[in-house]
């Protein structure tokens, strides 16, 4: 799993300084927009122009004279109650007897080989989990009120004092609580799924002489090696995703159950990463060609070098020991010795460089997480002189401090990007983040509830399964969008393209109407016309967007900020739907 | 398509006096259309009609004739394709009007799967009712229409006439000022339908105004004190009941133990100061005769009927 810089900005970060908060507004302006032309196209019509105006006004006026005041808890309470006992009554909870079938097909098929059984288990919970949610989400809400007007019970409900909001919101809340329920069954299913799936024991094979070290026994298709301390106790090596905690008690050396499989790391990423070439010169890094694109390279045994820049560090969060990742790779020019991993060199300094730790030698671990320690009590120079040093006190007084790595092997290369080293202090409870995890679901199964919802306001059952699918699809490949509002140069807006097309004129040759001031006029309206377009794609969910599963299957903190934001993303669709369903409930012949 | 003066303010006449009239339609009329918009029926012509204050009202028409529909756009169930509809002084899609109206539909719309109490507790919040209030009224409802035994089956399992009576109970549910029956008798046994015209009765007693239609002639001649005659969507006949079943020049005689020869002497009396002795048992249901009448000269000659009854 790759985190992206954009998973770390805080929600204020994202709220203001990328521009969320100034993006949903003029997505709000536009559909309003939007949708009051549509409206008044719609009841010009219908009414004919003055009186479809009015009309028009009426209804937004009345949503905020009347309807939003004059809501009632206890109607929407109402509405949504019968909304889970019709669930329920339709024998919903079948779904769970699917969902521990399908565990158990998972219980055997899953590869016990693999190298993190964990994410394995982990990933295929949640994926199935999401997965069937999110079709529950999108059954329940679509045919409700469909089946509400087929039957006419819609008649004794629109004949008392009930608002469309509220039945918009009681649908949605009942959907929405019934969901829970399901959701938090599987959640606690799953737990224990993975849980005991994960669980295993292991004896001890063999003790070396020293009786400080030795290996486990092979069980579960994996064996361990292991290291005590003077006080006999320790853990052993990393295999397969954990570690076991091993004691030595009175002669018997005893290996405790699976560790470190189900964390939650909080990483503490550094705020930027910039490189320095061979010579010494700032550069960008080097590219190695067809390898991954988003590390770069340092070359061994030059001046080439990677620079991470910590800010703000808060030493509170780490006593004697800074815990600390490493996930870089490797590249080769030659594979003389494949089994000697290619060595680097790893020191702290100071922002202004005065002061450094020493050089620590390690081993790149390929395709895995080295997990490393540096002390903050440590060897080091001030301005070249050798020194005791304290991390937080001369390296980084004020939470700012550089990790500087070298590469050491001649002709070899190590490759980074900014999120390949965080700090780590205590990891957060696992089962946390699991539920973290499964709140991101929920909020997933929300906006397809509230989609279905609101497209059964004005479709019938069938057809609204079909346009929320639509729209979740869209959503999904909404980067389609975004390539074609970019790659404008190319052909040009949808005028220009228009232009193009029937006069065969290619996408090299510029346009030329022998009119300036239409084709600028055509390239504005153009632009804009993109502009909203881009804007207005962010009115369709985007899911790969909310999907965060990996962050619980590779056991790192779902940030609170990021949720924070998907929280934010799943209300604004909620209010955008309400507001879409008011008009359709209002405006909707409910007998004809 | 309706013309803007639709939307001009109502006349005074009206405001000066809200509380006389419940229900006020003003030339109108429903069209059906179909998805793309091409008239299907044309439902209802031009209806005026005022339900007033405290009476019980009757709409009556063959089948397809619109008094459903008439209903629905009271109900603000339907909108006008033609005229308006004002219920309690209001626009018919103004929702806060619901409060003081009760509906009951003409087959039972409730939800199959809640039990009688769930039912109109369900309805109960509907009203933004309190906890305590609701448990009263169920309680009174449930007992009023005789289904104490059933209070806890799920209404899939009722039969007709039972889900005709939580029907009525739910649309009494928030003590309504204006109740809407469409075709209340219908699936009701003849112990039944005593009730329901008790009860329509007994709340028309109480001050409430009942709009009602119904096939069943008899019941409407019991119950109502004016009728609106619809068919094919054209208001034919709209008067007091009394005094359009009253045939101006026919004197009925209804007498118990008269001998032979005292009826032979009456029809004597009758024939000596120039009358004639049409018909002399026991009389039928007139409504009926009167709604038959109506409905085969309308076939004859569309439009309005020259009036017979005083409004
Ligand atoms: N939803 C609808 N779509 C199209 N036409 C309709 C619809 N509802 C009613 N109609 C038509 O409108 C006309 C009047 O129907 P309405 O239901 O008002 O009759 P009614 O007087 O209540 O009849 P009944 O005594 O059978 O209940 C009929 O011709 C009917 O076919
Ligand atoms: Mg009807």
């Amino acid at each position: 799993m790759r985190l992206n810089p954009d998973h770390f900005w805080t929600y204020s970060e994202w709220l203001f300084q990328h521009n969320a908060l100034r993006d949903g507004a003029i997505l709000s302006v536009i559909l309003a927009l939007l949708g009051f032309v549509v409206g008044y196209i719609i009841s010009v019509v219908k009414h004919g122009p003055s009186e479809g105006f009015l009309r028009v006004s009426q209804i937004i006026g009345q949503l905020f004279t009347v309807d939003l005041p004059k809501m009632s808890f206890r109607r929407i309470f109402a509405v949504a109650k019968l909304a889970v006992k019709e669930s329920i009554r339709k024998k919903i909870l079948v779904l769970i007897a699917i969902f521990i079938v399908a565990m158990m097909f998972a219980g055997w098929y899953l590869d016990p080989n693999a190298d993190y059984p964990a994410r394995l288990y982990l990933s295929f919970v949640l994926t199935a989990t999401n997965y069937l949610v999110l079709l529950l989400g999108l059954f329940i809400s679509c045919f409700s009120i469909p089946a509400d007007i087929k039957s006419r019970t819609i008649y004794t409900i629109t004949t008392k004092p009930v608002r469309p909001l509220e039945i918009f919101l009681g649908r949605v809340f009942g959907f929405a609580a019934i969901g829970t329920l399901i959701l938090g069954i599987m959640g606690l299913l799953s737990y224990i799924f993975v849980v005991r799936g994960l669980d295993h024991d292991h004896g001890v094979e063999s003790i070396d002489p020293s009786g400080r070290s030795g290996e486990t026994s092979f069980d579960n298709r994996h064996r361990h090696t292991y290291t005590l301390n003077s006080e006999g106790r320790g853990t052993t090596n990393e295999v397969k995703g954990h570690r076991h905690i091993v004691t030595k008690v009175g002669d018997k050396v005893v290996v405790g159950g699976p560790i470190d499989d189900l964390t939650a790391r909080i990483p503490i990423y550094a705020k930027g990463l910039s490189f320095t070439g061979r010579d010494g010169e700032i550069n960008e890094g080097y590219n190695v060609g067809y390898m991954s694109e988003y590390q770069k390279y340092i070359e061994g045994d030059s001046l080439s070098r990677a620079v991470w820049r910590f800010e703000g560090v808060d030493k509170s969060l780490f006593k004697d020991v800074m815990l600390y990742d490493l996930t870089i790779s490797a590249f080769r020019t030659y594979k003389g010795d494949i089994v000697t991993p290619v060595g680097g060199l790893i020191h702290f300094r100071s922002i202004d460089g005065k002061v450094k730790s020493e050089d620590e030698p390690f081993k790149v671990k390929e395709f895995q997480v080295d997990r490393r320690s540096v002390r903050t009590k440590l060897k080091g120079f001030i301005e070249d002189r050798p020194a005791d040093l304290d991390f937080f006190k001369d390296i980084a007084p004020d939470g700012n401090f550089e990790v500087v790595i070298r590469c050491q092997d001649r002709g070899q290369y190590l490759g980074m990007a900014a999120a390949d080293i965080y700090l780590r202090p205590a990891d957060l409870q696992f089962w946390w983040n699991f539920v973290k995890g499964y709140i991101s679901i929920w909020l997933q199964m929300f906006i397809v509830i509230c989609f279905g919802v609101m497209f059964s306001t004005f479709l019938s059952g069938p057809v609204a399964v079909i346009a929320t699918v639509a729209a979740l699809v869209l959503g999904f490949f909404g980067f389609f969008v975004d390539d074609l509002v970019e790659t404008t140069s190319k052909g040009g807006g949808p005028i220009e393209s228009l232009i193009r097309l029937p006069t065969q004129m290619g996408s090299q040759i510029d346009l030329d109407l022998g009119n300036e001031a239409l084709q600028t006029g055509i390239l504005m309206v153009d632009r804009g016309i993109l502009a909203a377009v881009s804007q207005l794609r962010n009115a369709v969910p985007n899911f790969s967007q909310l999907d965060t599963a990996n962050f619980v299957a590779y056991g790192y903190n779902l940030f609170g900020g990021l949720l924070a934001r998907h929280l934010t993303i799943a209300f604004g669709y909620f209010v955008l739907t309400a507001l879409v369903s008011y008009f359709f409930l209002k405006t909707r012949e409910m007998a004809a | 398509m309706s013309t803007s003066t639709d939307l001009e303010p109502r006349p005074a006449s009206f405001d000066n006096d809200p509380t006389k009239t419940i229900v006020e339609t003003r030339n109108l009329g429903k069209v059906y259309r179909d998805f793309w918009g091409r008239k299907k029926v044309q439902a209802l012509k031009s209806l005026d009609l005022e339900v007033r204050r405290g009476e019980i009202f009757g709409l009556l028409g063959p089948n397809g004739s619109g008094k459903s529909t008439t209903i629905k756009l009271m109900l603000g169930l339907l909108f006008p394709t033609q005229g308006r509809v004002f219920v309690f002084g209001k626009e018919a899609t103004d929702v806060s009007k619901n409060e003081r109206i009760g509906y009951l539909p003409e087959e039972s719309y409730l939800y199959k799967f809640l039990n009688a109490e769930e039912t109109l507790d369900f309805y109960g919040r509907l009203f933004d009712m309190p906890a305590d209030v609701r448990r009263q009224r169920i309680e009174n409802l449930i007992k009023m229409v005789k289904l104490e035994h059933a209070r806890r089956r799920q209404l899939k399992e009722y039969s007709k006439g039972m889900t005709r009576r939580i029907g009525l109970a739910q649309a009494l549910i928030n003590e309504p000022e204006f109740l809407v029956l469409d075709e209340p008798t219908t699936g009701l046994d003849p112990l039944g339908t005593r009730d329901m015209k008790d009860l329509i009765l007994r709340l028309r007693d109480e001050g409430k105004t009942i709009l009602m239609c119904s096939h069943q002639l008899a019941d409407v001649q019991d119950v109502c004190d004016r009728v609106a005659i619809l068919h094919q969507g054209e208001l034919k006949e709209l008067g007091r009941v009394d005094s359009l079943l009253k045939i101006q020049d026919l004197t009925e005689i209804h007498a118990s133990g008269l001998t032979d020869d005292a009826k032979r002497q009456i029809r004597e009396i009758i024939e000596k100061s120039g009358g004639k002795v049409d018909r002399m048992d026991n009389p039928t249901t007139t409504m009926e005769d009167l709604f038959l009448e109506i409905v085969k000269e309308s076939e004859q000659r569309p439009g309005r009927r020259g009036g017979r009854g005083g409004n």
